[in-house]
């Protein structure tokens, strides 16, 4: 059976693992960028980001040469199926600056087969599809809704959920070439119109930001009546209406830039339509309340009596298993930290971009002599962490683990003053 | 929230607190002073704001690069009448600001600019007042916006003052405080249920030096971030007074409206303050004789 050869434009976090994926289902897979240091790197197996297994499939695949990488837009045009997945940039408000895509667009459109597809796996806004019109036929445009999650980006290339494809006329069968590479990924495909895709993805944010704005709220009503919000969820979740899979951990703010770049859309849909999404506003300013939750533990709990404590923060990133510090809630609170001795360790982020505060080389060199320990990234290797490690190193006996990393350890019964989110002091 | 234009405290080469016989005015004058900052008031009896040449006279008293901090009001504001007067008055001011090159403007406000319904108040949070005295704060607001364009302007929100020397008899500690002085009782509204942030008078006074010094612009609120009911005030008072005082409860009229702050910006703009909390702040006013104050 004819085997569709598939092109990557944009080598980024969404596009190399996508394509290490493509790769691994079986298809001959042809990478382009126009950075040329990256397809260097890429051709020497060396990566920019870090992604579970990604390394391993990597290197399977550049030896097989199922996989190739080119910083010459021409390679494309022996593809069947070209994806455009490269990052859409945003600023601090969430902003999306499609400059750079429109771009890239047309650098693959001058190279592309006359009969080949194009993919739009970037986050764009509703519109932006059919937009393309003007630039070739819409028979062969689609969108392809994408699901990266940093930290788990290989497992949900290779494994996904459903595909969500946009499409000119949804009433016709997606094309051959197309529907047999989807097809390899043996999951349910939903096509739909342009705009339904398009909304898709946003959809998906904005329900999953509706149910961690609810866990902040209730979490934090949980603080003030005694309650532990941990004690909550699996009752929540064996409600079928809530659901096992409910996405209901409290946290310190939304971060990472995608989920911020879909509600400033949504918002600016409704504001130029004139409809009401106010709960939008909502959600924006809970996670920005959120994000000082750590800051008000510690004036509360420690700045209160101790003028010049020594502070251990473990953790940079802003999630676990990713080296992305974007919105990090982390880096946001050491703004405010500068007055004190800081220690910092990330066992990915290099700590020198907090260039006032210690580098510490591991989680013991931060802990030590410190009177308070902030963890504010989950990462496993911080659940290593004993007890008597911590009676032994640390000076002082507060511990912030808004994650509830080290809850397992019974902190409160062997002296420790321990803050988490959703965590109420038992009258 | 904050902007701090001197990154590190800098003495202002001299601020002039206009209102300093008032409540705050004279303890944010002794702090000035108390820092070595050169520091002058001018109360109602050197300028008059509601006098023909109020502007006059304000202009010939500021220098230039003067930090000017505002407090002066007819307050609490009850009615109309005491509205207009208000806003006359920051009419002068704001003529004044325009006419001379100053280098910091602070006003005090209040968080009575804010709506009533607004039960976690940050300086985010909708300023609706539907009070005479929030209406005259927030118009002020707006005057010394308008005028203060080429002046960095910081606006400070304080809610509930508390404070020995307070000469208004509001509802809450300071009367709380005076009651049991008297033996006299402690009459509640309802049960005293309604929660409300009180800062302490001395903390205002502190941060307004922090903010001179800083040349700070912007929007903050002051508070100390714990808000007790009203019922649990008068039970430390007593706690705190040996006197014969009751509390009272008498039935309620008005619906519970509790008023918290989030003072995280308070946090981030002045990470080294630590608002004084309230058992604390009581015990320092029990201690303090009444205030006898410089007047320049």
């Amino acid at each position: 059976m004819y085997q569709p050869t598939i092109g990557f434009a944009g080598m980024s976090h969404l596009g190399i693992n996508s394509a290490v994926a493509t790769a691994e289902r079986g298809f001959h897979v042809v990478c382009f960028d126009m950075d040329k240091t990256l397809i260097e790197n890429f051709k020497k197996q060396c990566l920019p980001i870090v992604e579970p297994t990604l390394p391993e499939l990597l290197t399977k695949h550049c030896l097989t040469e199922k996989i190739e990488f080119s910083d010459d837009a021409a390679m494309l045009g022996q593809c069947d199926v070209v994806y455009i997945a490269s990052d859409v940039p945003t600023n601090d408000r969430g902003v999306s600056d499609l400059a750079s895509i429109y771009a890239l667009i047309k650098q693959v459109l001058a190279h592309l087969n006359p009969n080949a597809l194009l993919v739009v796996l970037c986050q764009v806004p509703p519109g932006f599809t059919r937009a393309l019109k003007t630039e070739l036929p819409l028979e062969r445009v689609y969108y392809q809704v994408e699901t990266l999650i940093f930290g788990r980006a290989i497992e949900r290339a290779l494994y996904p959920e459903r595909f969500i494809i946009g499409c000119a006329d949804p009433a016709i069968s997606i094309d051959s070439r197309y529907g047999s590479l989807l097809a390899a990924f043996e999951c349910p495909i939903l096509p739909m119109r342009y705009e339904s895709a398009e909304l898709s993805k946003i959809s998906i944010n904005c329900c999953l930001v509706a149910s961690i704005s609810v866990a902040n709220m209730l979490s934090e009503i949980c603080e003030k009546i005694g309650a532990n919000w941990a004690e909550i969820v699996p009752a929540l979740k064996l409600d079928k209406r809530i659901g096992a899979n409910a996405y209901l951990a409290p946290g310190l703010g939304i971060a990472g830039g995608n989920l911020e770049r879909d509600l400033e859309t949504i918002l600016n849909f409704s504001e130029f339509y004139g409809t009401e999404a106010g709960i939008v506003k909502s959600w924006l300013r809970n996670s920005q309340y959120r994000k000082d939750w750590v800051l008000k533990i510690l004036q509360s709990h420690v700045l209160l009596t101790n003028k010049n404590p020594t502070i251990a923060v473990l953790g940079l990133a802003y999630k676990e298993n990713t080296h992305s510090t974007k919105n990090s809630p982390s880096l946001l609170l050491l703004q405010y930290l500068r007055s004190y001795n800081v220690r910092v360790y990330d066992p990915v982020v290099d700590c020198s971009i907090v260039s006032w505060a210690h580098s510490a080389t591991s989680v013991e060199q931060a802990l030590k002599s410190a009177d308070v320990l902030i963890i504010m990234t989950p990462w496993p290797v911080f659940r290593t962490m004993t007890l008597e490690e911590l009676k032994k190193t640390m000076r002082g006996r507060v511990i912030i683990d808004p994650y509830q990393v080290l809850a397992f350890l019974g902190l409160e019964k062997e002296g420790f003053h321990y803050s988490a989110l959703g965590v109420g002091v038992t009258c | 929230m904050l902007k701090h234009l001197n990154k590190t405290k800098i003495k202002p080469t001299r601020v002039v607190v206009l209102g300093s016989q008032g409540f705050v005015g004279r303890y944010a004058l002794r702090q000035l002073k108390s820092e070595g900052i050169e520091a002058v008031g001018i109360s109602k009896n050197e300028v008059n704001l509601l006098h023909v040449d109020a502007e006059k006279i304000l202009l010939e008293k500021l220098n230039l690069q003067d930090t000017l901090v505002v407090v002066s009001a007819l307050a609490p504001c009850k009615n109309t009448a005491m509205l207009i007067d208000n806003l006359r008055m920051m009419q002068i001011v704001g003529n004044v600001i325009e006419k001379i090159s100053l280098s910091h403007v602070v006003y005090i406000s209040s968080d009575a600019a804010y709506a009533d319904d607004i039960t976690l108040a940050t300086e985010d949070s909708v300023t609706a007042p539907t009070s005479f005295h929030g209406m005259m704060h927030s118009c002020r607001e707006l005057i010394l916006k308008q005028a203060a364009k080429k002046t960095p302007l910081a606006i400070l929100r304080p809610s509930l003052l508390y404070g020995r020397g307070d000469p208004h008899h509001g509802y809450g500690p300071n009367r709380f405080i005076r009651l049991a002085e008297k033996n006299e009782p402690i009459v509640l509204f309802g049960n005293g249920e309604e929660k409300r942030d009180h800062v302490f008078i001395c903390d205002v006074a502190h941060i307004i030096a922090l903010v001179v010094q800083h040349r700070s612009e912007g929007i903050l609120n002051l508070a100390s971030g714990h808000a007790y009911s009203f019922r649990e005030i008068a039970e430390i008072v007593l706690s705190e007074i040996e006197c014969v005082s009751e509390i009272q409860a008498t039935p309620r009229n008005n619906p519970i409206m509790h008023r918290h702050f989030n003072i995280a910006a308070l946090y981030k703009a002045f990470p080294a303050f630590q608002p004084t909390q309230f058992k604390m702040g009581l015990k320092q006013v029990l201690q303090q004789s009444t205030l006898s104050m410089e007047t320049t």
